[in-house]
């Protein structure tokens, strides 16, 4: 009777080591900030939000799909292996046309672009769009074994370019920019050392080279500086030029200028007193 | 006989002011104002825990479906005249979460540029920048005696009834966000606004002015705002926007006003860059931030500094770039 207690016991205790032993090994750790808690919660009711009160014309979209479509690309799947077809539904439920001479592209520049957006609603960036508006600021990513979803941690994308939120905006960014029609504008930063204009960032990468010449008649280009500088660069620099030359190459027309007035008010706007903000007329305080 | 029971339906027609019947449609009650808003719950429930993840996750760990049921309890299976402030009790209660001193952002007239201005809580935390704010923004809802289901086709509008669910909300969101308002208090008013800046019967005059804390305020500072190119009807000592200033002084507050706050004014240039009140003088060329090339000097800069004055001057006078 004791030896077989024991044999029970000691069976009970080798399963349970083995149970949790398997469990830890299964989720995989990574560098990166994990899943969005309440994830689910969060996109649909951005979905919902957004057909509701933001883009009213697209309220026939259907959200508890979209959001089902996103969870199946990247749900119980090694995070490092996503590719562009696991979206490819997702796409195809989730993108709208977008207005020709509203698109707003942009590079090191996300705070002032979205107050931007914000406040004039005359342009659009890939964040004011559904795929871009639900994705925003959220991270997710998959682990192959149960509970499919890893909130601990996500892979950056120095440990791997194909994990599951690298993957969706160059493939958002891709289909914005394919959508992009008319006088198309990107807001570049003029006070970053490492230049306004990078190759290796989704605009320089992933946007330029899919902006259709058919489609879009000129590129404008707005190169913020930060209120009283640094003045690292401007329309005439180094980047600028070579992006210039990028994308007159690819026939489209290009035009730049230097702090472009209304953002450069909405930049006054967190700095009022400085130097640089001082309003003409003396009827205003 | 019949003279008098005529004589007593006027009568008490005549009396039920309080309480108007809305015109029946097909057997269905109509109301005068909007339906609720379709998929309210997932919309509420994703802006909840959008709020605790990402806006503002220091407030902690909150039930949203907790907070979603109480939410409903308040007005589900009820007459949708007959919703009170005190119905949202538990509600409030579990959505409540203390405001940082000096954010809290009054206003009258002007949702969304206090919504764009403050920036979701990065500058000012108006109600609509609080948890129980974020539960009816720009939202609709109300629900209907003997039916455990939301109205999606009308609902009744303040005229019709004043206890209905939207307007019982806001009064009670609007009475818990002034008690808990602290340090510098700031109120955004609409200076161009027709009946005044300062609505003497309005959510802000009737249920957060006397909700003020006295003991945990330190000063308060009003904007008034004019519309770019507007009227000035109201302004800083003037009108309505005096009547508060006397108001608040009289309770025993430090106030100040300014007229046309730059800060807000430069946002509200945007849709105005045009306009004569909009022209700064940072627009003139990028030679006042020294991106002059380090090899000239002396006479070169004065030549540059020339250009420069003569070009504000031509701003200045001729907003038209």
């Amino acid at each position: 009777m004791v030896l077989i207690v024991t044999i029970v016991a000691v069976l009970a205790a080798v399963l349970l080591a083995n149970g949790t032993k398997e469990t830890s090994m299964q989720l995989l750790q990574w560098k990166g900030t994990g899943t969005t808690k309440n994830l689910q919660e969060v996109i649909l009711g951005r979905c919902y939000n957004y057909i509701t009160t933001v883009n009213p014309e697209l309220r026939d979209k259907d959200c508890q799909k979209i959001w089902e479509t996103m969870q199946k690309a990247f749900i119980y799947k090694n995070p490092c292996n996503i590719t562009t077809e696991d979206y490819q539904l997702l796409l195809d439920l989730a993108s709208h046309p977008i207005p020709c001479n509203k698109s707003l592209f942009w590079s090191k520049t996300n705070d002032l672009v979205h107050r931007y957006t914000k406040t004039n609603h005359s342009f659009l960036t890939l964040e004011d769009t559904l795929l871009g508006y639900m994705a925003d600021g959220v991270s997710w990513c998959g682990n192959p074994s149960s509970p499919g979803i890893n909130y601990e941690s996500c892979p950056k994308w120095s440990e791997c370019e194909s994990n599951p939120t690298s993957v969706y905006w160059k493939m958002a960014s891709k289909m914005f920019a394919e959508a992009a029609c008319g006088v198309v504008q990107v807001m570049l930063n003029g006070s970053i050392e490492a230049g306004a204009f990078r190759s290796n960032s989704i605009f320089g990468s992933v946007e330029i080279f899919n902006l259709d010449p058919d489609k879009v008649s000129a590129v404008q280009i707005w190169l913020m500086q930060n209120i009283g500088g640094p003045a690292s660069e401007s329309c005439t620099g180094h980047s600028i030029t070579r992006l210039k030359s990028i994308l007159e190459e690819r026939n489209l027309r290009v035009s730049c200028e230097d702090n472009y007035r209304p953002v450069q008010l909405l930049q006054c706007a967190s700095d009022p007193d400085h130097a640089d903000c001082r309003l003409c007329t003396n009827s205003v305080q | 006989m019949m003279k008098s029971f005529f004589l007593s339906l006027l009568v008490g027609l005549l009396f039920s002011k309080d309480y108007v019947k809305p015109t029946e449609i097909d057997g269905k009650k109509k109301w005068k104002g909007e339906g609720t808003t379709p998929n309210l719950e997932s919309i509420v429930i994703g802006r909840c825990y959008e709020y605790i993840r990402i806006v503002n996750p220091s407030i902690g760990e909150k039930n949203c479906t907790e907070i979603w049921e109480a939410f409903k309890k308040a007005f589900i299976n009820k007459d949708p005249c007959n919703i009170l402030p005190s119905d949202y009790e538990l509600f409030i209660n579990l959505a409540l979460h203390t405001i940082p001193p000096n954010k809290s952002l009054f206003w009258e007239n002007n949702h969304l540029l206090v919504t764009s201005y403050s920036d979701r809580t990065r500058r000012y935390m108006p109600l609509c920048d609080t948890l129980i704010g974020s539960f009816g923004d720009f939202l609709n809802w109300c629900g209907q005696a003997n039916d455990t289901g939301f109205n999606y086709d009308s609902c009744p509008n303040t005229e019709e009834c004043e206890n209905n669910a939207v307007e019982s909300f806001w009064k009670i969101a609007s009475i818990t966000y002034a008690k808990q308002s602290s340090g510098v208090i700031y109120v955004m008013l609409n200076g161009s606004a027709i009946g005044g800046a300062y609505p003497v019967k309005g959510f802000f005059a009737d249920y957060e002015v006397p909700n003020f804390q006295k003991d945990r305020i330190s000063r308060i500072e009003i904007w008034v705002m004019d519309d770019i190119g507007g009227p000035d009807l109201d302004s800083c000592g003037r009108g309505s926007v005096q009547i508060l200033e006397e108001r608040l002084k009289t309770m025993g507050y430090d106030i100040t006003c300014i007229d046309n706050y730059k800060s807000v004014l430069l946002l509200k240039c945007l849709d105005y860059l045009n306009h004569s009140d909009c022209s700064i003088v940072s627009s003139a060329p990028s030679t006042q931030r020294g991106l002059v090339s380090p090899h000239r000097g002396g006479s070169w800069s004065r030549l540059i500094y020339t250009i420069f004055v003569a070009f504000v001057f031509e701003i200045c006078f001729n907003p038209l770039n």
